[in-house]
């Protein structure tokens, strides 16, 4: 159980290093939710199901939605 | 000697550290005020992963494996079940924590969105080095 705990989590620092060093802004908010999703697989095998419930909506559905429409408004890549 | 489990926590721990360097790094590196709110998010989550680790049982006996602190059966539950389930349960008060900051971070976050969108309409980027230089 914890091993496949640990390999998710090394899996999210992946997901977390291509969030925030892509310039494209709408990749950048694909990576965070992949890190979302992954967050949500660890808090269930660290024996958490009611946070999951609570954070695969907010965090994977939400989340991703309001800064998408925030970015469809504005600018959508990030000048270096 | 030391234990798989212990290994394997010590790895979850240096990856959340990762993750919690890495999302500081985009708060306080990065230019654009939405890179910014992504790795707020970022932070946040990180550190409520923390709270849910603090919260964890490692139990070293294979025997007796850790649940989730919900009691299925709560009609006519005897004792001993119930001391069955106090000591193999993970401990639920960071985990009500954990549900009300995740609320609060959606709230936090949102305001934030609505602050970007109101400078956008000011001064017509995101970045914050053109902010500052349009200010002066």
């Amino acid at each position: 159980m914890l091993l496949v705990t640990a390999l998710a989590s090394i899996f999210s620092v992946i997901a977390v290093y291509y969030a925030i060093m892509e310039k494209n802004l709408v990749r950048a908010v694909v990576f965070s939710a992949i890190q979302s999703t992954i967050y949500a697989f660890i808090y269930y095998m660290l024996m958490a199901p009611d946070i999951v419930l609570v954070y695969i909506p907010v965090a994977v559905g939400l989340y991703p939605a309001v800064i998408l429409i925030l970015i469809s408004k504005t600018e959508k890549v990030e000048k270096q | 000697m030391i234990s798989l489990s212990t290994y394997l926590l010590t790895i979850i721990i240096t990856s959340m550290i990762m993750n919690l360097a890495l999302a500081l790094y985009g708060i306080f590196f990065k230019p654009h005020l939405t890179k910014k709110i992504i790795a707020l998010t970022i932070l946040g989550d990180t550190a409520n992963t923390f709270a849910i680790i603090v919260g964890y049982r490692r139990w070293v006996f294979s025997n007796t494996p850790s649940r989730p602190p919900v009691l299925v059966n709560y009609t006519n539950v005897s004792q001993e079940e119930l001391i069955k389930f106090v000591n193999t349960a993970v401990d639920p008060l960071p985990q009500a924590l954990v549900l009300t900051a995740i609320v609060i971070g959606l709230a936090v976050t949102l305001f934030l969105v609505f602050l970007a969108l109101q400078i956008y309409r000011l001064y017509g980027t995101l970045d914050v080095r053109e902010i500052k230089r349009l200010k002066g």
